[in-house]
């Protein structure tokens, strides 16, 4: 064998040493931990929740800051999403296979249907059994044996805040707990030129809630909502379309106000805010915001007083809002990995301080809550009933319930015609995307 | 092609051709020219456009022919969608008729001509998003138009024109016109400006009246500024009020001004249905080539007529 002169000997060994660079590139693509710790690495972080529990933003950044300083290869950016975009935005990143590591989501199916679509990375994978006990309603998020997002913080579903010196000036001494006492204090209210609660639907959202809200007094079991999803019950059957009836109810009693058609949620909230109606829902965790603008000792809390006693009577639903991977993330352990740091005692004692919101995760320290009303909301919290709105396939939600919603609010439709719209709007849904409905069955033991 | 000229400026160019040597000419080097921009166009265009055709005829990998753009036609949400985008068409003619009274007035000098120019087009200027949030306040049931209402003693008139589903889309068509409307003024302006003066001084040495010399001079001159305009303005109302429609109402309340961009927009990335999405804007694309193939048709057709 002929020896190499020295100018081929460099070549080779250059080209040995692009190869071997090679190699290592692609096998640190594949998502090895190990490989990728030393490496400079970019995570990049999508999340919501700055607009249900303030002080989020200031939370993460201080959380990016502190796991910065711990690990000086990794660089996280966050990119805060508006309600409208956050699902959209994903959407749009799922199909382009790029774009955030860490994605936050609403828990169940909000969760789900991107698991099914192949969207996001099983945190199972990533995050250890003993670690996962911890988190708060990881339930939701669980199918196929896996846990498919990590929940961050608890979402009470949604309790109502009242007014104590409002109600007093309609004397009215104590918030009404039953559906009688609740009609009858709209109009006691009205009668002295108070908004009894305030509301707003323009944007939609608030018909999810409502549907939560009231639809879970008069189920059994979340079951029935999943069977009439699967097409085994109907939307228009007894228990599952009361709620339209008691929605109109509240509307002919004059119960919300008059202009809820034109409003957002959070504009509505501010008349509430300003003295001039008695009661509002709101997000769980944006209680404390609320007592703090108003004063803790005129403002309570209570869950929507009852016709029924299903499983969400004098309940509030129980849900978390959570962080998955995408499944296109290189660094998925990284991601993980921070995660879990959120999920350390100091850090669940400094959300809560930053957000007035509550960890999901029961290591937190509850003696740490120093508002009574959140204290209450954790109380209920630790008794909480499913949230609906996570059973059922999102586009029914936007468009039987947002929709739905505000056509009784505008006086366009009776609840007849809305449970009748909610039930030939699933139809439609199982007929054109049958691949849904069987992950969906899938995923409530339907199959 | 003469025809077209002639349609256009409404005059006939009747000078002689240069003089000199005829140059031979040589199609490969125009195409040579052109193949750059045609490149460009075919890559964004002619790719999407194939892109989308293969996603709405395809589903889960699997193609089904027409499969998807049937079940797109056949479902009530997009026949509502459509159907709203088909109302707002009906606002065509008064986006037209205004912009062109405007015009002509601001061309004849009225008092402040200047300053209305301005604030005509002002609307035009602002981002629809500004201008979908500022209605969107005006508009509640206790903003400013009903406040305003009321203080003139017209509370009879005022409605909760956004929340309302018998009102929204009437709103929205309102804003819409309100900013679009700018543009035309501003066109048919520039038109007008470039209109010979003498034809206007033989109508009146003739006799004829403002309104005559409108209708017999001024608007056949004008045909075919107005034609682009019309073209421009209907694409809008069908594929370009998308930005409005999602910061106004979101396409509530229920189904009242939900638009095909709207019901594309949710199937894609909301509802997870991309493939109906690509075939409604299939469907959108072969609507909105067919009124601009209509209009070319319309003009050569009327050019023809006048050279003969």
């Amino acid at each position: 064998m002929t020896s190499l002169t020295p100018t081929w000997r460099r070549l080779v060994a250059v080209a040995v040493t692009v190869l071997a660079a090679a190699a290592c590139g692609s096998s640190s693509g594949g998502g090895s931990s190990a490989a990728k710790t030393n490496g400079p690495i970019t995570l990049t972080m999508w999340y919501w929740g700055q607009q249900e529990a303030h002080g989020l933003s200031t939370f993460l950044a201080d959380s990016v800051k502190k796991y910065e300083a711990l690990h000086p290869n990794i660089t996280i950016k966050t990119v805060l999403q508006s309600t409208d975009n956050l699902m959209p935005n994903f959407a749009a990143a799922a199909k382009a296979k790029k774009g955030p590591d860490i994605e936050y989501r609403w828990g169940g199916i909000w969760t789900l249907q991107d698991a099914w679509d192949g969207n996001l990375a099983p945190i199972s994978d990533y995050i250890p059994a003993s670690e996962r006990s911890h988190y708060l309603n990881a339930s939701e998020d669980t199918w196929d044996g896996k846990v498919w997002s990590a929940p961050w913080y608890v979402q009470p579903s949604f309790p109502i805040l009242y007014r104590k010196d409002v109600l007093a000036r309609a004397g009215i001494s104590s918030p009404p707990k039953t559906w009688d006492d609740f009609l009858s204090d709209c109009s006691t209210l009205r009668s002295k030129g108070i908004t009894p609660i305030a509301g707003g639907v323009k944007d939609g959202w608030f018909g999810g809630w409502l549907f939560s809200i009231l639809g879970s007094e008069s189920l059994t079991s979340v079951d029935e909502l999943k069977q009439a999803v699967a097409g085994s019950k109907k939307f228009t059957d007894p228990d599952l379309a009361q709620w339209w009836t008691r929605l109109g109810q509240m509307i002919s009693s004059k119960c919300w106000n008059d202009d809820i058609g034109s409003l957002d949620l959070y504009q509505a909230q501010q008349t509430w805010v300003d003295g001039k109606s008695a009661m509002t829902v709101t997000a769980g965790t944006d209680v404390r915001k609320f007592v703090s603008q108003v004063g803790g000792s005129k403002v309570g809390v209570m869950t929507m007083p009852t016709y029924a006693d299903g499983i969400g009577a004098g309940k509030l639903g129980s849900t978390s809002q959570t962080l998955a991977i995408s499944s296109w993330s290189p660094y998925k352990q990284q991601a993980a990995d921070f995660i879990m740091f959120m999920h350390t005692p100091a850090e669940l004692s400094r959300f809560y301080k930053d957000t007035g919101a509550l960890p999901a995760d029961d290591r937190f320290d509850a003696s740490e809550i120093d508002v009574p009303q959140v204290k209450q909301l954790y109380d209920y919290s630790q008794n909480g009933a499913p949230y609906l709105e996570n059973f059922i396939p999102t586009d029914l939600d936007s468009k039987a319930n947002f929709g739905g919603v505000q056509l009784m609010f505008a006086g366009k439709a009776t609840a007849q015609q809305a449970a009748q719209t909610m039930e030939s709007d699933m139809e439609r849904i199982r007929t054109i995307q049958p691949d849904l409905i069987d992950d969906f069955k899938k995923w409530t033991g339907q199959q | 092609m003469d025809g077209t000229a002639v349609a256009a400026t409404g005059e006939r160019h009747t000078g002689a051709a240069p003089r000199g040597r005829p140059r031979r000419r040589r199609p490969w080097q125009a195409l040579i020219w052109l193949a750059p921009a045609l490149a460009s166009i075919g890559l964004v265009y002619g790719y999407s456009i194939y892109r989308l055709v293969m996603e709405a005829t395809h589903r889960e990998g699997v193609g089904v022919g027409l499969g998807n753009l049937r079940i797109a036609i056949d479902d009530p949400f997009f026949r509502t969608a459509l159907g709203n985008n088909l109302r707002l068409l009906l606002t065509l003619p008064v986006i037209i008729a205004v912009a062109l009274v405007i015009a002509i007035l601001l061309h004849e000098g009225m008092r402040g001509w200047r300053f209305h120019r301005v604030a005509i087009f002002i609307p035009y200027m602002l981002p629809v998003t500004v201008v979908g949030v500022l209605f969107g306040e005006l508009l509640t049931l206790h903003g400013a138009v009903n406040s305003t209402l009321q203080t003139l003693h017209l509370a009879y008139f005022s409605e909760d024109w956004l929340g309302d589903p018998d009102w929204a889309l009437r709103s929205l068509a309102g804003v819409i016109i309100w900013r679009e409307l700018g543009f035309g003024v501003i066109l048919f302006l520039a038109r007008l400006l470039s209109l010979p003066g003498n034809v206007f001084d033989a109508a009146r040495v003739d006799g004829a009246g403002w309104f005559r010399t409108q209708w017999h001079v001024t608007l056949p001159m004008m045909r075919s500024i107005i034609g682009f305009y019309l073209v421009i303005e209907a694409i809008t109302l069908m594929s370009w009020v998308f930005s409005y429609v999602f910061v106004m109402t979101g396409g509530g309340p229920g189904q009242a001004t939900q638009v095909t961009e709207t019901y594309i927009y949710q199937n894609a990335f909301t509802s997870d249905i991309p493939w109906l999405a690509a075939a409604a804007a299939t469907l959108l694309l072969i609507g909105v080539t067919a009124i601009a193939v209509l209009f070319l048709i319309l003009r050569w057709a009327y050019g023809r007529r006048r050279a003969a």
